[in-house]
């Protein structure tokens, strides 16, 4: 009987195209516009590292001074770590890694003068970033803990840097001269791009979703070199001068983090940053006696706002305009129904039940849905291509996986269904007699 | 013409004309919300920067790969801004720390007394030397300009964070730290947590927006302080002949390499440029919006045509019999019209309050301000004229019919 309705519906649908064809692109636009909004949403707000992202946490605390401390009101610069607390974190911190980065840029000096310089950007941070953010290494390794200890000038860098400096042989071995020191590469990082960036988010070299770290070099070398830090930088003291100040000041400008060998540990973090905070309050620092947090992954992009409110406003308004589509289509249907009262009577004069005349006219509308999922799912596309030219960070994140394709069928059907319930509830409601007689 | 017999009949079936009301009031809320948020995007995209003839104004940024000391910097600023006053087609140059709308540089809060807990302010610092306010073409409002005598030489290598005696503020900065009074100069104020000596404001310009240039009041908070700073990099704004700017700061750029002793590393940026990367995402949500709206627009006429299309078909007969009956053209028209307009009224009622609900939600949600009436107003005036344009073409065709009709039987 599906079979048959199925052949039903196409030929009814086939019979008034102007008006099906009018159907169809209303509800593809409707799908379109939402599909394309939450796609951007679903990326955004997507967790980037699934298997570890409530083992990975960030300690932050609060270092500013007492005088100005308010506990409803949060500096919102003061996202980052102290140096000396980021070593401490490193030297004896909870877990079974521990990292902590901050954002460097520089240049490649030529070796001879005429030729372009070539701009790096990237971060500063330990051998332990490798294997806690599963970083691969497409040649060569990450350097070593002795690499950590030293301060080795030695340098990682992006897979696409390297191609443009090296071309695609293995440059592990070669040397660059960057902030006047000579430094050996050891590594190439082969794909790795999660989307977003959650390792980095505070950084200098791109926004939430967009750019990589060209390049990785020991954190030791970085400030044993005064290579400043690219990116945010915020002092809650008066500090002195000079880079070694700078270091042992209460500026926060370095991101810790901490890999647990399960979420369950995270109490035990908690209770050695308390530990260690009181220990550091007993030493006369961290007057302000605030709260000190942990965040997971998906805590800290929240914490930090990695989706704006524009991209839920978009997704709000695309849905109001969805449901637009779905009246505007329940009344299209209801007109096209309206017009087969005497094809219905006919059929339940000659014994067809309501349930009946339901189905064969959800099986219509369906066929509807599916063509409108079909021409939305492509309007989706190109909407999707159209948005990835607005911005950078749109550019990365405007992207169709098979979850949104999944979900962009799911919403054109559910919508059709929705949009044909009452015209088919009302066609199931002819009275067979009357509209006999009338004929 | 009577609205009594057209009203009943629209009660005898209901559900058409009510899914019309129903896509109307959906319209009417997102259309209101949409055009808001589209106009304030724009207006916070268009707001001045305080820099005169912005078009012909850009920076050149250059740093050199080596760590230079204290007066090897000073005596390379100078050779660069000469080198950079040379050039063909550039008016002004100015040494600086940062421009506006760059979305990168350095803030300080700020207080007005010492004691007081939280800041006035956290305003964007610009040093800046003399020369800087003709440079960008901001105007001075009150008091005077900085002199040579006004900068302080520092070296943040060995110095602490050097706070000149005397400052230029913004009027905004002027407001926030001294909110009962309208004149600044004379009056002083403290950077960071008001620790030793203050700062006396010497001059206060109408407007300059700072590197993040945010939504509001903070947008247009800065400092200008008179520093001589060996910065390990240099921003140097500059002013060119009318058009001339993007080859002015490519060549500024390329004689910059070309005459340092040693590598430099550089970069320009126009402030179109800034501006444009700084408000990517409002134009982005404008566009998105409008399309929506449109879209919007488009679906809801298609509705009405639909409906009205129906409505006739189903009313052949009784059109020919009134057209029979003595009724012209101007009546049958007359009869659609206004039973659009009972329509889309009713829907507009509708979409007004859910409008209001709409914008609740997003003031609750989103953070998005309360809407002005005038966008209801605006809203409800373009739906209306729409309800009546779609319906005029149906309608015209039902005029059309002829009363022949009405002695034919089905």
């Amino acid at each position: 009987m599906f079979r048959y309705y199925l052949m039903l519906g196409l030929r009814s649908l086939r019979r008034n195209p102007a008006l099906t064809a009018l159907m169809v692109v209303t509800l593809a636009i409707g799908v379109a516009a939402s599909v394309s909004t939450l796609t951007i949403l679903h990326v955004m707000s997507g967790d980037p590292v699934p298997a570890k992202s409530k083992r990975l946490v960030v300690p932050l605390l609060d270092v500013g001074p007492k005088a100005n401390y308010s506990p409803d009101r949060r500096d919102p610069y003061m996202i980052q770590s102290t140096y000396p607390d980021a070593i401490n974190y490193l030297r004896s911190g909870p877990g079974v890694r521990r990292t902590a980065l901050y954002g460097v840029a520089t240049s490649i000096e030529p070796a001879r003068r005429e030729d372009p310089l070539i701009d790096l950007s990237g971060i500063a941070t330990t051998t332990d970033y490798f294997p806690m953010f599963d970083v691969p290494l497409r040649f060569g390794s990450a350097w070593s803990a002795a690499d950590d200890e030293r301060g080795s000038r030695v340098a990682v860098l992006s897979k696409r840097k390297a191609e443009a400096i090296f071309g695609s042989k293995d440059p592990v071995g070669q040397r660059i001269r960057i902030w006047d020191t000579d430094f050996t590469i050891v590594g190439v990082v082969g794909d790795w791009n999660p989307v977003p960036r959650y390792t980095n988010l505070i950084n200098g070299s791109g926004g939430y979703f967009e750019g990589e770290e060209q390049l990785l070099i020991p954190l030791k070398a970085a400030t044993d070199l005064a290579v400043e830090p690219n990116g945010n930088v915020s002092c809650s003291h008066e500090s002195a001068a000079g880079w070694a100040a700078f270091l042992a000041s209460e500026c926060t400008w370095i991101q810790a983090w901490w890999e647990l060998a399960s979420a369950a540990d995270r109490p035990a973090a908690q209770a050695w940053l308390d530990a260690y905070v009181a220990q550091q309050q007993r030493g006369g620092r961290l007057e302000r006696r605030a709260p000190n947090e942990l965040f997971d992954v998906m805590q800290w992009m929240d914490f930090l706002k990695v989706v704006k409110p524009d991209s839920k406003l978009a997704v709000w308004l695309s849905i109001g305009f969805l449901v637009l589509c779905i009246v505007n289509t329940m009344g299209l249907l209801l007109a096209k129904f309206s017009t087969r009262a005497a094809e219905v009577g006919v059929r339940r004069a000659l014994g067809a039940g309501r349930a009946a005349i339901f189905r064969q006219f959800l099986v219509e509308t369906t066929v509807v849905g599916l063509a409108g999922g079909l021409l939305g799912l492509a309007l989706s596309f190109a909407s999707l291509a159209l948005i990835r030219q607005q911005s950078r960070d749109l550019s990365a994140v405007a992207h169709m996986d098979w979850e949104m394709l999944a979900t962009t069928f799911a919403l054109a059907v559910v919508a059709s269904i929705v949009a044909g319930l009452l015209p088919t509830w009302r066609a199931c409601q002819v009275t067979p007699a009357l509209q006999l007689k009338s004929q | 013409m009577e609205i009594r017999p057209i009203f009943s009949a629209l009660m005898k079936s209901r559900t058409g004309p009510l899914l019309v009301a129903v896509q109307v009031a959906i319209s009417l809320a997102i259309l209101a919300n949409a055009l808001f948020i589209v106009q304030q995007r724009i207006a916070v995209s268009q707001r001045p920067s305080g820099v005169a003839s912005e078009r012909d104004v850009g920076h050149v940024y250059v740093r050199p790969l080596r760590k230079l000391s204290h007066p090897e910097v000073l005596a390379e600023q100078q050779r660069e801004a000469a080198v950079l006053r040379g050039l063909a087609g550039v008016k002004a140059v100015a040494w600086t720390n940062q421009m506006p709308l760059s979305r990168s540089g350095s803030s300080s809060s700020v207080r007005a007394t010492p004691e007081q807990v939280h800041e006035s302010a956290q305003p964007s610092q610009y040093y800046v030397q003399p020369g800087f306010i003709q440079a960008l073409g901001l105007r001075l409002v009150e008091g005077r300009d900085m002199t040579e005598a006004d900068v302080m030489e520092s070296d943040p290598e060995k110095d602490a964070e050097a706070i000149p005696p005397g400052v230029i503020v913004t009027e905004s900065l002027g407001r926030a730290l001294f909110p009962n009074e309208s004149r600044f100069v004379g009056r002083t104020f403290y950077f960071g947590l008001g620790g030793e000596q203050p700062t006396r404001i010497i001059g206060v310009i109408e407007r300059l927006q700072t590197t993040a240039a945010q939504p509001g009041e903070a947008g247009e908070q800065s400092v200008l302080e008179p520093l001589r700073l060996s910065t390990s990099g240099s921003h140097f704004a500059i002013r060119a002949e009318p058009g001339q700017i993007d080859r002015a700061l490519k060549e500024a750029a390329e004689t910059l390499r070309k005459t340092s002793p040693m590598p430099v590393r550089t970069f320009t940026r126009s402030m179109a440029e800034e501006r444009t990367n700084r408000y990517k995402n409002e134009k982005a949500l404008a566009w998105m919006l409008i399309a929506v709206s449109a879209l919007l627009l488009l679906v809801t006429v298609s509705g009405i045509v639909g409906m009205t299309m129906l409505r006739v078909a189903q009313r052949r007969k009784q059109i020919g019999v009134r057209r029979a009956l003595g009724a012209r053209w101007r009546d049958i028209l007359r009869y659609f019209v206004t039973e659009n307009l009972i329509i889309t009224t009713g829907g507009i009622a509708a979409g007004l309050l859910l409008a209001l609900g709409l914008n609740r939600l997003l003031i609750a949600y989103l953070g998005v301000p309360r809407l002005p009436l005038e966008y209801l107003a605006v809203g409800a005036g373009a739906l209306w004229m729409l309800g009546v344009l779609a319906v005029y073409g149906p309608a015209a065709r039902a005029a059309g019919i002829s009363p022949a009709i009405a002695t034919r039987t089905a």
